[in-house]
C-alpha cells in the first residue's frame, strides 16, 4: 500500500451522447513528483480531470488513489485548481478563502494561520479585507492557487496553473510548485499547453488525443527517444565553404547566420544512420572551423506536435 | 452536513448584509406608511371651497324667503353645510359673463324635467373634484325626492324617511360563530400575495445565484468539494432564509409600529375622541369596538403565520428547485427567460386565482387549488382564516411537501449537468435526457 502510485488509472471510458471522450485511457502516477497531463483541446483532459475530482464518473474502468479505490472520502486529499475559474465577487477574500478551507474540511482558526502564511508567501497579505471586485486578475488567481494547496492535499490538481500570470508572478507560483516537490507530501498532476513549463516541471507525463492515451513516460526519456540523427553545429566559416565541406556526408537541413555573432552560423544536419557521429565529427572538423557538435534533443513541444500529428499510441 | 452549514451560511449571510437588503427591508414599512398617509393626505388635500348655485327654474327645491329676501331651500338638511361647499340658491341661471364674474365655482341648473328624467346640467370655471360633484348629486338627490314623496305621493317627508328602509346582511359562520369573514378573507389575500411576492422574488435569486456561479466559474471549484446536490440545496435553504429573515424582521417592525402606534393613539385621546365617548379606552378595546379593523382580533394570527412559514419552506423549496435547475441549464439570464415560462405558469394563475377567490373564498376552484401542490401554497392561506379542518391542512401540506422534495430530487439531476455546460442553448428535450440519466 505504501508502495503504490498516487494514481493508478486503468481502462477508463466515458462518453457523452455518441461521443467518446476518453476510451479505455490507462496510466499511473507515482507518488511524490509533478506528472504533465498534456493534449490538444478536446483531448480529454478536463474530463479525466472532473473524474478525479468526484464530478463525473467513468463509464468504465478504475481510478486508484494511494492504493484505495477513488471514493467521496478522498476528496478532502486533493486539491484542485481549474482552468476556468473564478471567485465569488460578494465576498471579501478573507472570508472568501476561509470559507473554501471550511468546506474543505479545515478548523477555522487553523485555516485563518494557514492562510496568513501563504498570503504571505504569495504576496497578497494587503488583500485580506479586499471586495474581490476590487482585486486583480492575477491576484484573483494567486488567491485561487492558495486555496487549491491550504488544505494540504495529498493529491494537486493544477489545470493551467501559470495562464495569466506576468512573468515575475508566473516564476513565483512556479517556485512555489517547485518547493511543494521538494516537499514530497504533494503529488502534483500538472495539466497544461505550456511545454516550457512541462520540461521545467514534470518528472512524467501522459498525452491524450481524441480520448486516447499516445504517450506515457518519464520526461528525459521521451526526449532521448525522440531523437532522430539531427546534429546542431556552429561554424565560423562561410555557408558556401561549409556546404561544400559536407559535402554527401550529412543532409543540411537548416542554416543561418548565429545572432548577435557576426561571422558565426548555425546548421541542423541529419547523419545517414550507418554513420559514426564521433568519427564524422572528427573528420569534418579538419575541414570547417567548428565551434560548437551536439546531436539535437527535441523539445517537448516537438514531441508533443509529432505524436498528435501521427497519432500513434506509443509507449517510452 | 456540515459543509451544507457553511453553504447555507454563506448564501445567507452575503445577501442579507447587502445594503439593498436592509434598506429594502426597512424601507417597506416606510413605503407602506407612506402610501397610507399619501391617500389621508390626498383626501385631506381637498380644501378647495365651492360655492355652488342651484337655480331651481321651476322651484323645485327653493322658495324665496321674505323676509331674508333670498332663495332657500325648502329642505335645509338636504344640503347640509360642509367645510368645502356651499349652497345658494335662485330662480333664474346666469348667462356665461355673469358665471364668470361671480364668486360661484359652479352652478347647477335645471327645471322640471328633472322630475322626469333625472339630470341636471351644471356648469363650472374650474373642474370640481369626484367628491364634490358625489356631494351635489347626493344632495340634490335628496331635495328632488323629497319633492317627489311630497308633492306626488302627498306624504310627510319626515315620515317617508321613517318607513324608508335600507337591509344590511350581516353574515355569520354556523360554527365558528365568525362574522367577518370578508375582512378575514382580505388577510388571507394579503398572506396570499406576500407568499406569492415572497417565492417570485427569492425564487429569482436562486436563478440568478447559480447563473453567476456558472459563469464566473466558480461552481466547478466548489463541486469538487461537495455534491451538486449539496449546493442545490444549501443555496436553496440559505436563500429562503434570507426571505424568512425579511419576513420575520418585517413582523417586528409592524409589531412595533402597532404597539408604538397604539401607545401614542392612547396617549394623544385620539381613541377617545374616535369612540366618541368620554371614558378612557385603550388601543385592544378601541379594535374590538370598531367594526372596520375590530376582525383583526379574531384572526388566528399563530396559525396563520405558523401555517403560512411551512407553507413557504415547502412552496419555495418546490419552485426554488426549478428555478435552480433553470439557472444550471443556461449561460446568462436572457436564456432563462424561453424556460422560465413553464415554471412560472402555475405561480402566476396562483395569484389570479387567490384575487378571484377573494370573491368568493370558499368557492370550488378556491378549495381545489388549496389541494394542488403548485397552487397550494398561495391558495391554502387565502381558506386558511375562515376556517380550515386539520386533515384538509395536513393532506394540502403533504403534497406540497411530497412534490418539492420529488421535484429536488428531479432538478438536481438537472442541475449537476447543466452546472458544467457552457456555451450550449439546451432545449426541453436535452432537458428530458438529463433528468432520465441517473
Amino acid at each position: 500500500m505504501h508502495d503504490s502510485p498516487a494514481l493508478d488509472i486503468s481502462g477508463i471510458e466515458k462518453a457523452f451522447g455518441t461521443q467518446r471522450a476518453l476510451d479505455r485511457v490507462g496510466f499511473t502516477v507515482p507518488r511524490g513528483g509533478i506528472f504533465g497531463l498534456l493534449g490538444p483541446n478536446g483531448a480529454g483532459k478536463t474530463t479525466l480531470l472532473r473524474m478525479l475530482n468526484g464530478i463525473t464518473a467513468p463509464d468504465a474502468g478504475e481510478i486508484s488513489f494511494f492504493g484505495e479505490r477513488l471514493a467521496r472520502h478522498h476528496l478532502a486529499q486533493i486539491g484542485y485548481l481549474p482552468e476556468e475559474r473564478g471567485l465569488y465577487k460578494s465576498m471579501r477574500v478573507g472570508e472568501q478563502a476561509l470559507y473554501f478551507a471550511q468546506l474543505r474540511g479545515m478548523d477555522k482558526r487553523e485555516a485563518r494561520t494557514k492562510l496568513r502564511g501563504w498570503f504571505e508567501r504569495l504576496e497578497v497579505d494587503g488583500w485580506w479585507n479586499k471586495e474581490v471586485s476590487e482585486v486583480s486578475k492575477g491576484m484573483a488567481q494567486k488567491i485561487q492557487f492558495i486555496l487549491s494547496v491550504l488544505h494540504e492535499p495529498r493529491l494537486l490538481i493544477l489545470d493551467e496553473p501559470l495562464s495569466g500570470f506576468d512573468p515575475i508572478n508566473a516564476q513565483r507560483v512556479r517556485d512555489v510548485i517547485m518547493d511543494l516537490r521538494a516537499e514530497g507530501k504533494t503529488t502534483i498532476l500538472l495539466s497544461t499547453h505550456d511545454m516550457g513549463s512541462v520540461e521545467e516541471l514534470c518528472d512524467e507525463v501522459a498525452l491524450l488525443n481524441h480520448g486516447q492515451l499516445v504517450l506515457h513516460g518519464a520526461v528525459p526519456e521521451l526526449r532521448e527517444a525522440a531523437r532522430d540523427g539531427r546534429v546542431e553545429v556552429t561554424f565560423r566559416d562561410s555557408v558556401m565553404a561549409f556546404t561544400v565541406a559536407l559535402g554527401a556526408s550529412a543532409e543540411l537541413l537548416h542554416v543561418a547566420e548565429k545572432a548577435n555573432v557576426r561571422g558565426e552560423h548555425q546548421a541542423m544536419l541529419r547523419l545517414p544512420a550507418q554513420t559514426d557521429p564521433a568519427e564524422w565529427l572528427h573528420w569534418i572538423s579538419g575541414q570547417v572551423a567548428l565551434t560548437s557538435c551536439k546531436p539535437w534533443q527535441p523539445g517537448m513541444r516537438e514531441i508533443f506536435i509529432k505524436a498528435v500529428e501521427k497519432q500513434i499510441p506509443t509507449t517510452a | 452536513m456540515s459543509r451544507l452549514k457553511h453553504i447555507i451560511f454563506r448564501e445567507w449571510y452575503t445577501r442579507v448584509r447587502r445594503r439593498a437588503f436592509i434598506l429594502g427591508t426597512l424601507l417597506i414599512p416606510v413605503l407602506m406608511a407612506g402610501l397610507i398617509g399619501l391617500v389621508v393626505w390626498m383626501e385631506r388635500a381637498e380644501t378647495e371651497h365651492h360655492k355652488v348655485l342651484v337655480a331651481d327654474l321651476a322651484g323645485l327645491v327653493s322658495y324665496e324667503d321674505s323676509t331674508l329676501r333670498a332663495w332657500v331651500p325648502i329642505c335645509p338638511d338636504c344640503f347640509p353645510e360642509r367645510g368645502n361647499l356651499e349652497y345658494r340658491f335662485a330662480e333664474r341661471a346666469l348667462d356665461d359673463e355673469a358665471f364668470l364674474a361671480s364668486d360661484y365655482t359652479m352652478m347647477v341648473f335645471f327645471d322640471d324635467g328633472i322630475l322626469q328624467h333625472a339630470s341636471a346640467k351644471f356648469v363650472y370655471d374650474r373642474a370640481p373634484s369626484l367628491s364634490v360633484q358625489n356631494y351635489v348629486e347626493r344632495d340634490l338627490s335628496a331635495a328632488i325626492e323629497r319633492f317627489k314623496v311630497k308633492e306626488e305621493l302627498a306624504l310627510d317627508y319626515a315620515t317617508y324617511k321613517r318607513l324608508k328602509t335600507k337591509v344590511s346582511l350581516l353574515g355569520e359562520d354556523v360554527v365558528t360563530k365568525d362574522g367577518n369573514a370578508t375582512g378575514r378573507t382580505a388577510i388571507g389575500f394579503l398572506f396570499s400575495f406576500f407568499m406569492f411576492i415572497q417565492i417570485l422574488v427569492y425564487g429569482m435569486h436562486v436563478m440568478r445565484g447559480v447563473i453567476e456561479e456558472k459563469a464566473n466559474r466558480i461552481v466547478e471549484v466548489v463541486i469538487s468539494v461537495v455534491k451538486p446536490i449539496e449546493l442545490m440545496t444549501g443555496k436553496i435553504i440559505g436563500i429562503g432564509l434570507v426571505g424568512v429573515t425579511q419576513v420575520v424582521a418585517l413582523s417586528l417592525l409592524g409589531f412595533l409600529v402597532f404597539q408604538v402606534g397604539g401607545v401614542s393613539l392612547e396617549m394623544t385621546g385620539m381613541l377617545q375622541a374616535a369612540a366618541n365617548d368620554n371614558v378612557n379606552v385603550d388601543f385592544e378595546t378601541w379594535m374590538a369596538s370598531n367594526d372596520a379593523v375590530g376582525f383583526l382580533l379574531d384572526v388566528n394570527w399563530p396559525l396563520m403565520v405558523g401555517s403560512a412559514l411551512v407553507y413557504f419552506v415547502a412552496g419555495f423549496f418546490m419552485y426554488a428547485a426549478v428555478f435552480a435547475a433553470i439557472g444550471s441549464a443556461v449561460d446568462n439570464e436572457s436564456d432563462a427567460q424561453y424556460l422560465m415560462l413553464p415554471a412560472m405558469l402555475p405561480l402566476m394563475a396562483s395569484y389570479l386565482i387567490a384575487a378571484m377567490a377573494m370573491e368568493n373564498p370558499e368557492g370550488q376552484i378556491a378549495f381545489i387549488g388549496s389541494f394542488v401542490p403548485f397552487t397550494a401554497p398561495i391558495l391554502m392561506l387565502i381558506r386558511l382564516p375562515l376556517g380550515v379542518a386539520w386533515w384538509e391542512l395536513a393532506v394540502s401540506l403533504a403534497g406540497v411537501i411530497a412534490t418539492a422534495y420529488i421535484l429536488v430530487v428531479l432538478s438536481a439531476r438537472i442541475f449537476r449537468t447543466g452546472i458544467l455546460m457552457h456555451g450550449k442553448k439546451v432545449t426541453f428535450k436535452e432537458l428530458v435526457r438529463w433528468l432520465r440519466h441517473d
